[in-house]
């Protein structure tokens, strides 16, 4: 279970750092995640911690440590009453990189491992997974491999019923997994797929091994070739439904479960556009209801921590479901037109400190408004359209997909197009079609042709702001297609008689 | 893009997803109506980069790096706003100095010469003067050169009683920038500037605005204060012509040299490539360069 808070406090006193050196790391270790994403190479391992620890501590002493490691494998393969003392040295010796290294080159170390994960020491096995666990969180590339003589019997033991153990097992798994492509393999050839979905069906109560279960399948789902096999794997399993069930947060254990489940399914969602299996099992509808209560919980002031590790894959899911979902199950699929107001909601709340994630809300937006006249319907009835109006000049994508949501609005009725007027749209619009984004101009143009010839009112109302002459100045456009644009908008809908004769009589 | 009064038969429009954006079969257009728009629904990959900063915080989290406030706020930013006339790459962070801007250097354009006026009313006044034939015709026989200051009223027989008037009657500068000449014109053609849209033909020779004028500018005006004959102006005018749009505005000259009113119908042709009205300046002109930009647009 990962505490959030806990990692905070300490790590301000960790090592000596002062919070200014722990700043640094932190936002170098972040641009190193963001270099292994731009190479395909995102990868992440969890280093379970024992009982006694509060964060990772490594000895800096790494020449006794691979000392350690050697007499203490030496002395664990004579018979002898300390084993368990042993072992538990050794997991603890495990945990440096360099004594990992030195473990695995001694001949038959590994044997021994596998030896004592199956005897008949239940200690023993604890600690010897645990050896297994530390060594699959090393970060050298030889290490993880030489654990592949355990898989086998980790795997079997998913099926045991001790906690500790199990989660162990999983994370140790979940480590292995993104090793290599031989690996994987191996996996999936000895049964992690079922063995996980059995796993999760059985001790769908104990919370910490399903959300063990969900980081090792969200392992296994990231790669890059998941889609051709392990994807069609996972959904014909029962891991869709369980992974599902267990969305909603649980009030005692918290987030973390229902955080790993959620990734899971945004790896299913995003990997493929054929979303019927997902879809059929009421994927959308309940990522959608659980996103309208988390919505309204943040409206309300109620941000849990770590809210947002949720709420982001829980959009995507939405977003990449809505847009393999046939437009006639559309009202059955989402359910409640409420989630437009989550959606506002959201946008509006993450948008100073995460304006990601109010992207990623906008483009969900685009995707509830592209096809249905119902959601479109709501935003106007729930008095949203306002708000979204003011955040037309954030950029970065923001301002675009709330535009194209916007589009949308107005692409379903003309009295809409009155609405949207009405609110305001058509004065953002004047200020828009400035900005320096090309896609927004364009846009921009688009949907002041839609109100334009939505009804005269609204010409009239245009030509009262000024709209001729802006008009006029876009004809100089340095973009061909914007200059046609304002030139059909001007010689076949503004110049007409009617419209000039009334803006003149209403001088 | 038709509207149509109720919401459309969705249904048969739909497409089965494909690729990153799902984009509808365009709907049958109007006769040359260049909106585009149609709804989208857009599918992203796992990959996306709209998807970057989750995934990274995601990951930040797995790594047990993850604060839920962040250490830096990070930083939302806003839409800049630039000027899209041809041939201006402005660019501003605030609506105001775009407007600014745009008042200031591409609101009262001549859409013959591109010169950029002030007012509407130095606009008119040089249009009539510069452009108009009538014009040229009348002011042989009538005072028609108006006075610059509104509400005065008086009209000369000449640009130069003009001048005088103005400097005389209402202290202006002897150099004032809008009532240079035709004669004046030539020389301030200074350096060509970036030809942004092949489309449009543009005869970039004269600074956008004559009231922002490099010093450079006015150097060469004050030389031609001091009484050059025109022929001497007008080879000198010949010698830094180099682009053909400049045989129009000899012709323009020679005309004017000659007395007679016989300036080419050239000059009044509109020169982009798409219509606009010839009897019709909205005072609105491409402009080439300009000074006093304040970025480049990336």
């Amino acid at each position: 279970m990962w505490r959030l808070n806990k990692v905070r406090h300490k790590a301000a006193g960790r090592h000596g750092d002062s919070l200014e050196e722990l700043k640094l790391k932190r936002r170098e270790h972040e641009r190193a995640l963001r270099q292994a994403r731009r190479d395909r190479q995102l990868v992440s391992k969890r280093l379970l911690l024992n009982e006694d620890e509060d964060q990772p501590e490594v000895t800096m002493d790494t020449n006794s440590g691979e000392q350690d490691v050697v007499s203490l494998f030496h002395k664990l393969q004579q018979t002898g009453s300390e084993r368990e003392a042993r072992l538990k040295a050794l997991s603890k010796a495990l945990r440096d990189p360099s004594a990992q290294l030195a473990f695995i080159k001694q001949e038959n170390s590994m044997h021994l491992l596998v030896g004592f994960l199956t005897g008949s020491d239940a200690t023993c096995r604890l600690q010897a997974v645990r050896c297994l666990h530390e060594l699959s969180h090393s970060p050298h590339t030889n290490v993880a491999p030489a654990c592949l003589p355990a898989t086998p019997y980790l795997l079997t033991y998913l099926s045991g019923q001790s906690t500790k153990f199990t989660e162990l097992c999983l994370y140790t798994l979940g480590n292995l997994c993104p090793e290599s492509d031989v690996v994987k393999e191996k996996l999936l050839a000895q049964g992690i797929i079922p063995a996980l979905a059995n796993c999760i069906e059985n001790q769908r109560h104990n919370l910490a091994v399903v959300e063990a279960v969900g980081f090792t399948l969200s392992q296994l789902l990231q790669a890059k070739d998941a889609a051709e096999k392990i994807i069609p794997m996972v959904l014909a399993s029962s891991l869709p439904s369980h992974l599902l069930s267990v969305l909603t947060p649980d009030p005692d254990f918290g987030l973390a479960p229902a955080i790993e489940c959620a990734w899971c399914l945004h790896y299913l969602t995003c990997s493929t556009e054929d979303n019927r299996v997902l879809l059929a099992h009421g994927a959308l509808l309940k990522c959608s209801s659980l996103l309208v209560s988390l919505g309204a919980a943040v409206a309300e002031g109620n941000k849990e921590e770590g809210m947002e590790l949720l709420i982001c894959p829980l959009l995507r899911c939405v977003g990449n479901l809505l847009s393999s979902c046939p437009v006639e199950d559309l009202s059955t699929q989402v359910g409640d037109v409420h989630i437009v107001v989550a959606l506002c909601a959201l946008l509006q709340a993450y948008l100073q400190t995460q304006p990601a994630l109010a992207r990623e809300s906008a483009w969900v937006l685009n995707n509830l408004t592209a096809y249905s006249s119902a959601l479109c319907s709501a935003l106007l009835t729930f008095n949203l359209v306002p708000g979204l109006i003011q955040l037309l000049p954030f950029s970065q994508g923001i301002n675009t997909m709330i535009l194209r949501a916007l589009a949308n609005i107005a692409h379903k009725k003309k009295e809409f197009c009155v609405q949207l007027a009405h609110l305001g749209l058509l004065s953002a619009l004047c200020a828009t079609l400035k900005m320096a984004d090309q896609e927004m101009v364009t846009l921009s143009m688009d949907v002041l042709f839609m109100l334009v010839v939505s009804g005269p009112q609204v010409a009239e109302e245009f030509v009262r702001q000024g709209g001729l002459s802006l008009l006029e100045a876009i004809q100089y456009n340095s973009k061909g297609d914007i200059r046609r644009r304002a030139t059909h908008l001007l010689e076949h809908h503004l110049l007409s008689y009617s419209v000039v004769k009334t803006y003149l009589l209403n001088l | 893009m038709q509207q149509p009064e109720s919401v459309r038969p969705l249904t048969t429009e739909r497409h089965h997803p494909t690729g990153d954006t799902h984009e509808l079969r365009p709907r049958e257009t109007e006769q040359g109506n260049p909106f585009t728009f149609t709804p989208q629904l857009i599918h992203l990959h796992k990959d996306h980069e709209l998807f970057e900063d989750g995934d990274i915080t995601r990951h930040m989290y797995l790594q047990d790096l993850y604060i839920s406030e962040a250490d830096d706020k990070p930083t939302l930013s806003v839409s800049e706003f630039a000027c899209h006339i041809s041939g201006c790459s402005a660019v501003f962070s605030t609506l105001e100095e775009y407007e600014h801007h745009y008042n200031s250097l591409h609101r009262h354009v001549c859409c013959s010469c591109r010169r950029s006026l002030p007012s509407a009313r130095l606009l008119d006044i040089h249009i009539q003067e510069w452009h108009d034939s009538l014009f040229a015709i009348l002011a042989q026989r009538q005072d028609m050169y108006q006075c610059l200051v509104e509400g005065c009223g008086q009209k000369f027989r000449t640009s130069k009683l003009r001048k005088d008037h103005l400097i005389r009657l209402h202290k202006y500068p002897p150099d004032f920038r809008f009532d240079k000449t035709k004669k004046d014109r030539g020389t301030r053609e200074t350096k060509r500037q970036q030809q942004k849209d092949t489309a449009m033909e543009v005869a970039d020779d004269v600074c956008e605005s004559e009231g922002v004028c490099e010093v450079m500018c006015d150097v060469l005006s004050n030389q031609l204060e001091h009484g050059e004959s025109m022929e001497t102006h007008v080879s000198q005018e010949e010698a830094r012509m180099a682009k053909s749009d400049s045989t129009e505005e000899h012709a323009d000259l020679s005309a004017a040299a000659h007395g007679a009113g016989n300036t080419s119908t050239e000059a009044t042709k509109p020169r982009y490539s798409y219509r606009v009205p010839t009897s019709v300046c909205f005072g609105h002109g491409s402009v080439r360069g300009f000074r006093g930009r304040r970025g480049r647009r990336k």
